[in-house]
Order: structure tokens, then sequence, then C-alpha cells
């Protein structure tokens, strides 16, 4: 394979595989903060809030893919 | 005659998408979405040591989001009133937010010293990501592009740096400074243990630093790459019919880009918020 195949590929893969846990993850906290806040109206603004937190924190390890499939392609 | 006037509509509609499925595009055109993110001096400026003054794009960027924060706060300051105006409404909901929202609701105390630097931390951010959607003639050949400048790591890392060096001087302030890293670690840990957290927290200290700074870049970096991408196959695409599509793509993703900027914003300014709260008030 050639190198620049290989980079392309690689980049791809990273990006593909790596957002798989993060979208599971999301759409666990999500799921999770919603059902609680039908439970519990009055505390909605707290669950919103580390509901936040919790999808900037999980959101995280998908831009880390990204951040790596771009060094892949443009650095490496 | 509704029907006919509906029926009417739809097959002109229909003639439309066909017409423009049929008339061939304009010429096929190269476009670099990587090419977009590239900084050149827009002034050329002597390097001091290994640090170059140039100004580029980034910097502009941020001059602007300086001075739109500047102007929002002089024209608000002078023209406040008791029944607030659509405007004054928008900045102090804003406000409330920041307030009530971000300090009030994480931190437990200092919340009065804290609160200007994760406020202004919060609207500079929201700022800066905003006026990456507006275009600007700061592309290539002084053409209108899109560039914001948290879409730069080292502002971001500059933010970041900022969090992260306020983390330690709150906790060493309030603490005192043995007592603030002995409190790394809980006391009641048998004694290699307490060794091994007080490794493993200074490391988690550290990665607070990366993935404050690459979150907010790379959320940014994506959706301008995303926008330029959809702008690109415009051009690559030789019809009018799937650059019509394609622009209507491009459409939503930059309202769903204006949705991120605020959330971005939000997130780096409740994440300072914790870690500087969790400096002042330790746990163990």
């Amino acid at each position: 394979m050639e190198p620049e195949a290989a980079k392309a590929l690689a980049a791809g893969i990273a990006m593909g595989v790596g957002s798989l846990g993060p979208a599971l993850g999301l759409g666990m906290l999500i799921s999770k903060a919603l059902e609680s806040i039908a439970r519990q109206p009055e505390v909605s603004g707290d669950i919103r809030t580390n509901m936040f937190i919790g999808i900037g924190v999980t959101e995280a390890v998908a831009l880390y893919a990204f951040v790596i499939a771009l060094i892949l392609i443009f650095v490496a | 005659m509704k029907k006919a006037l509906l029926s009417l509509w739809l097959v002109l509609g229909a003639a439309a998408l066909v017409a423009l499925a049929i008339i061939p595009g304009g010429e096929k055109e190269e476009h670099s979405v990587a090419a977009e993110f590239d900084l050149h001096p827009i002034v050329e400026l002597p390097k001091l040591g290994p640090v170059d003054l140039s100004i580029t794009k980034a910097v502009v960027y941020l001059w602007i989001a300086a001075a739109v924060l500047i102007v929002v706060a002089i024209v608000l300051s002078r023209t406040i009133k008791p029944t607030p105006s659509r405007f004054q409404f928008a900045i102090e909901s804003l406000y409330e937010l920041a307030r009530d929202g971000i300090v009030g609701s994480v931190m437990k105390s200092g919340q009065e010293t804290w609160f200007p630097y994760i406020a202004g931390a919060f609207f500079f951010v929201l700022v800066s990501n905003l006026i990456g959607l507006v275009p600007l003639p700061f592309a290539e050949h002084n053409q209108l592009g899109f560039y914001a400048a948290t879409a730069n790591l080292y502002v971001t890392l500059a933010l970041a740096l900022c969090t992260f060096l306020f983390t330690h001087y709150a906790g060493i302030r309030k603490n005192g400074f043995v007592r603030y890293f002995r409190n790394w670690a809980p006391s009641s840990a048998p004694p290699v243990l307490r060794q091994l957290i007080l490794v493993i927290h200074a490391v988690s200290e550290a990665f607070r630093l990366v993935s404050l700074s690459v979150r907010l870049f790379a959320n940014m970096l994506a959706g301008h790459a995303i926008l330029g991408v959809f702008f690109a196959m415009a051009l690559i695409f030789q019809s009018y019919l799937a650059a019509l599509a394609l622009q209507m793509g491009s459409l939503l993703i930059y309202l769903f880009e204006i949705f991120v900027a605020f959330i971005q914003a939000f997130i780096f300014a409740i994440l300072s918020a914790v870690y500087i709260g969790g400096a002042l008030d330790q746990e163990h």
C-alpha cells in the first residue's frame, strides 16, 4: 500500500471508530438526563447544566479522534 | 381553483428542478478546505526570538472580537434603562446565564472573586465563535471567507492556560501552598497508594489543559471544515441541482453551528467554573 493511501485510510478509520464510543455515550447520557427530567421536572435546571458538562466531556473524546485524523492527513 | 394553483406550482417547481438538472454547470474548480485555515501574515513584523509577531488572520479576528465586546459594553452602559430595550434584554439574559447558570450553580465560594474572569471568558469565546460565522474579507485575495479565532489551537490554548493558572492560583491562595497539594490525595489512604493517587491527580490536572483547549478548537474547526466541504462540493459537482441541494445542507449546518457556538462558550465557562470551584473547596 502506498503511504498516502494508508494515511487516508487510517484517518477515515480513526474518525469512524473513534466517534462510535462517544456517540453511544452521548445517546446514553442524554436519554438518562431526559428520563430524570421527566421524573423530576422541578430539578430540570440542575440536570440540564450537568448534562451539558457531561456532553462536553464525552464529546471531547470524538474530537480527539478528529484531531488525530487531521494530524494523519496534514502533518504526518 | 386552489387545487389548480397548487398543481401549477408543483409543475413549475418540477420543471425548475429538471431545468437545473439539465443545464450544464460551470467549470470544475478545485477548492482546498484545509487552505482556509492556513495563516499568512497580513502585516509582516520582526521576530522576537522564536515568537513571530506578524499580524495574521487570527490576530485580526481576536481584535474584532475584543472591539465588539468593548463597543457593546460602552453602548449598553450609556443607554441602560429600567425598562430594557430588546438589545439590553438580550445582553442581560446572557449576563444572568453567566452569573446564575454558570458561576452560581457550580461554585460554592469565591463567586464574587471569580465571576469577572468566568463571565469574561464566556463572552469572549461566545463573540469569537459567533464572529466566525460572519463572512469577513480576510480570505485569500481579500475574498469573503469564514474563519474563527477559536478555530486556532494557539488561541484556545492561551484561554485554557488562563483557566489552568487561575485554578492553581485560587487553590494555593485559599488553602495555602502545602495544604493545597496535600489535599490532592485523601489523607485516609495508605502511604504508597496516596503517592499513586497524587501522581494520577497531577496527570489529570495536566490533561484538563489539553481537553479544555482541544475541545473548543476541534469543535470550531470541525464546524468550519464541514461548512467548507459543503461549499467545495458545490464547486466539484458540475450541476446546479446538486449545488442547490448542497447549499440547503450548508444552511442547516450553519444553523447548527450557531447552536454549537453557544454551547461551546457555555461549556468552556462552566468547566472553568468547575475547575476553579474544585480548587477552592477541596473535597478531601
